[in-house]
C-alpha cells in the first residue's frame, strides 16, 4: 500500500489517539478534560495505542516517509509514558512493606548486615572500653573545643536543662535531627558504591565516634544523663546507620563480586535492594528523630522510666527485624 | 550507531526510539533545578524566620524536601520531569523505555551522593562522558536514562512535483532514503541540494536542478501521490 492511501485510512484513528492524550494523559488529574466530544473512552485506549503501535511497525517495514514515523514514534512514545506510567503507591502496599517487605530484604541481606554490624558496634566497644582504661586519650579524637561542646550539654550540674542539647526548641532539634541523620543515613548507603569503602569508613568513623563520645562522658562522671538522653533513641537510629552500611556493602559487593551476571546488572540488583532497604532506614531514622526530639529530651523523666522505654525500643526493633514478615504469604 | 540513538523493543513489538542527552544539556537542567530551589529556600527562611525557633525546626525540614525528595517526587509525579528537565526538553525514564519508577528514582537521586564526588559532580562528568548513553553512576545503578524529548528531524512535507519513475526497482530503505531526501531538501541551499542529488545522477539520469526534480518525482511515485 502507498503512504498517501495508508495515511488517509488510519488518520482519524491517529487524531482520536493524539486528541485523547492531550486531553486525557495528563499526569495532573485536574490537568485532564472530563467531558469533550468525539474523545474516545479510555477503557478505548489500550486497544487504540496497540493499533497504532501496528501501523507504526508497518510504517517503517514499509519504508514510509520519516515525516510519517516520526509522528507516529511521537504518539506511540506518549501513549507509552501513559500506558506504563508507574501506579500510586496503596496504603496497603506501604503497611505491607514496613511490616514483612523491610524485615524479611534484611535477613535476606544477613551477610552484609552482620559485616556492617561488626564494623559500627566493634570500634564503638572498643572506644567505650578504652576510654575507661586510658581516658585521656580522648584528647586525640576530638578537639578541646569539641569536647567542652558535649561536656556542657551533659553537665549534671545544669539545673532544670533539657537533657542533649545546648539550647532549641524541640520542634527546631527535629528538624535538625531529620535534616542531619537522614542524609547521614543516605549516604551511608550510596557511597558504598566506592566498592563499600565509603560505607566501611562511614561505619568506622561513626562507630570511633559515638563510642569516644560515650566512653569520654562515662569516664569523666557525666554518664548518667548521657545515657538517659540517648537510650531512647539509640536502637532506631543505630540500627539505621547498620542497616544503611549494610545496604552499602552490598552495593559495593555486587561491583567487586558480580558472581554470574555482568557487573551492570549486579548494579542494577544492587540498586533495588538498597533503595528498598533504605527506605526502611529512612522511616527507622524520622522515628528516631522524633523521639530524640521530643522524648529524649525531657530532663525529669526517672531514670527507670528511661532505661525501660530505651530497652523496650531495643527489644521490639530487634523482634520487628527478625520475626517481621515471617509465616505471612505474599499477598499485596 | 554514530550518534546517541538508542532502540528498546516494547511489548507491543516495535522499537521505540529514545535519544540520551549528553552532559551538557542536564547540566543545565541542574542549574536549573538549583537555582529554582535556591529561590524556595531563601523565600521559606524569611516566612519561616517570624516563627523563631519553631520556624528554624521547619526550615530544616524544608531544607531535606528540597535537597533530597524534590528530584524523586517530581520524576515520578509529572513523567520524569523536573522543572529543570521541563524547560530542558529533558525526561528521566528506565532503559526500558517506561516511564521512571518510584525504586528507580530513588536511587539514580541517592547515588547523587556519589557523583557529586571529588567537586561539582566530577564523576558523573566523567561517567556521563564515558559512557555511549551519556550516563552518570547514578543511572547505571537505577538503570535510567535522560532522553531528550520531543522530534529532532525538522522536515517538511515532500514538494509536490510530477511523479518520475526510477529506471530500477528500488527496496524500501532505498525508497526511504529518497523520500527523507525530499522532505528534507528543501531546507537545504540550491547548491547543497544540487550536490547531493548528484551523487544519485546514474539513476536520475539528470544533473543539477533536473536531477533534483527527479528525486522530488521519485519520492511523490513512493508516498503514492498521483
Amino acid at each position: 500500500m502507498r503512504q498517501e492511501r495508508f495515511q488517509r485510512q488510519h488518520e482519524p484513528e491517529w487524531t482520536a489517539l493524539d486528541q485523547w492524550l492531550r486531553l486525557r494523559g495528563s499526569v495532573r488529574r485536574r490537568d485532564r478534560a472530563r467531558d469533550h466530544d468525539a474523545l474516545i473512552g479510555d477503557e478505548d485506549f489500550p486497544a487504540l495505542y496497540r493499533r497504532v503501535c501496528q501501523h507504526m511497525a508497518l510504517a517503517e517495514r514499509r519504508g514510509y516517509s520519516s515525516l510519517l514515523i516520526d509522528r507516529l514514534q511521537d504518539l506511540v512514545h506518549r501513549g507509552h509514558l501513559v500506558l506504563y506510567r508507574p501506579p500510586a503507591p496503596r496504603l496497603g502496599r506501604i503497611v505491607y512493606f514496613f511490616t514483612a517487605d523491610f524485615p524479611r530484604l534484611v535477613r535476606a541481606q544477613w551477610r552484609a548486615m552482620g559485616v556492617a554490624a561488626l564494623l559500627f558496634f566493634v570500634p564503638l566497644m572498643l572506644m567505650i572500653g578504652l576510654l575507661q582504661w586510658r581516658p585521656e586519650l580522648a584528647h586525640s579524637i576530638f578537639s578541646y573545643q569539641q569536647l567542652s561542646e558535649v561536656e556542657a550539654m551533659y553537665d549534671p550540674a545544669r539545673e532544670g536543662a533539657r537533657l542533649g542539647r545546648e539550647s532549641g526548641s524541640d520542634l527546631q532539634m527535629f528538624g535538625f535531627y531529620i535534616l542531619n541523620n537522614v542524609s547521614i543515613g543516605f549516604r551511608t548507603f550510596a557511597s558504598g558504591l566506592l566498592f563499600g569503602i565509603g560505607s566501611i569508613i562511614v561505619l568506622i568513623m561513626n562507630g570511633v565516634m559515638i563510642g569516644g563520645i560515650a566512653g569520654h562522658l562515662t569516664a569523666i562522671g557525666y554518664g548518667e544523663p548521657f545515657w538517659r538522653f540517648v537510650v531512647g533513641h539509640s536502637a532506631p537510629e543505630l540500627l539505621a546507620i547498620v542497616i544503611s552500611g549494610g545496604a552499602g556493602l552490598q552495593l559495593g559487593m555486587a561491583l567487586i563480586a558480580p558472581g554470574r551476571r555482568t557487573r551492570g546488572r549486579a548494579l542494577v540488583e544492587a540498586g533495588v535492594i538498597g533503595a528498598r532497604l533504605v527506605l526502611g532506614v529512612f522511616a527507622m531514622l524520622v522515628f528516631a528523630a522524633f523521639v530524640e526530639a521530643f522524648w529524649s529530651s525531657i530532663g525529669w523523666m526517672p531514670n527507670v522510666v528511661k532505661f525501660t522505654v530505651g530497652g523496650m525500643l531495643w527489644l521490639l526493633i530487634l523482634m520487628w527485624l527478625w520475626r517481621g514478615g515471617r509465616g505471612r504469604t505474599d499477598a499485596a | 550507531m554514530l550518534d546517541t540513538l538508542s532502540q528498546v523493543e516494547t511489548p507491543e513489538g516495535i522499537f521505540l526510539r529514545l535519544r540520551s542527552a549528553g552532559v551538557m544539556p542536564r547540566a543545565v537542567a541542574w542549574a536549573v533545578d538549583f537555582g529554582l530551589r535556591l529561590v524556595v529556600v531563601w523565600v521559606m527562611s524569611i516566612l519561616l524566620a517570624v516563627l523563631g525557633e519553631t520556624g528554624m525546626g521547619l526550615y530544616l525540614i524544608t531544607l531535606f524536601v528540597v535537597f533530597w525528595a524534590y528530584p524523586v517526587l517530581f520524576e515520578v509525579l509529572r513523567d520524569g520531569q523536573t522543572i529543570g528537565k521541563k524547560a530542558m526538553g529533558l525526561r528521566v525514564v528506565n532503559a526500558n523505555g517506561t516511564p521512571v519508577t518510584w525504586i528507580a528514582s530513588i536511587v539514580r537521586n541517592l547515588m547523587r551522593t556519589v557523583d557529586m564526588l571529588p567537586l561539582l559532580y566530577g564523576f558523573g562528568f566523567v561517567a556521563g562522558l564515558i559512557d555511549p548513553r551519556g550516563r552518570r553512576l547514578g543511572d547505571l545503578v537505577a538503570g535510567t536514562l535522560v532522553v531528550h524529548v520531543g522530534n529532532p528531524h525538522q522536515h517538511v512535507d515532500a514538494p509536490e512535483v510530477p511523479v518520475f519513475h526510477p529506471p530500477v526497482p528500488l527496496n524500501a530503505a532505498e525508497r526511504a532514503a529518497i523520500i527523507a531526501f525530499a522532505e528534507r531538501a528543501p531546507q537545504l541551499t540550491v547548491e547543497r541540494q544540487q550536490e547531493l542529488a548528484g551523487i544519485l545522477a546514474p539513476l536520475t539520469g539528470g544533473q543539477g536542478a533536473s536531477g533534483v526534480q527527479r528525486l522530488y518525482g521519485m519520492a511523490n511515485g513512493f508516498l503514492g501521490r498521483r
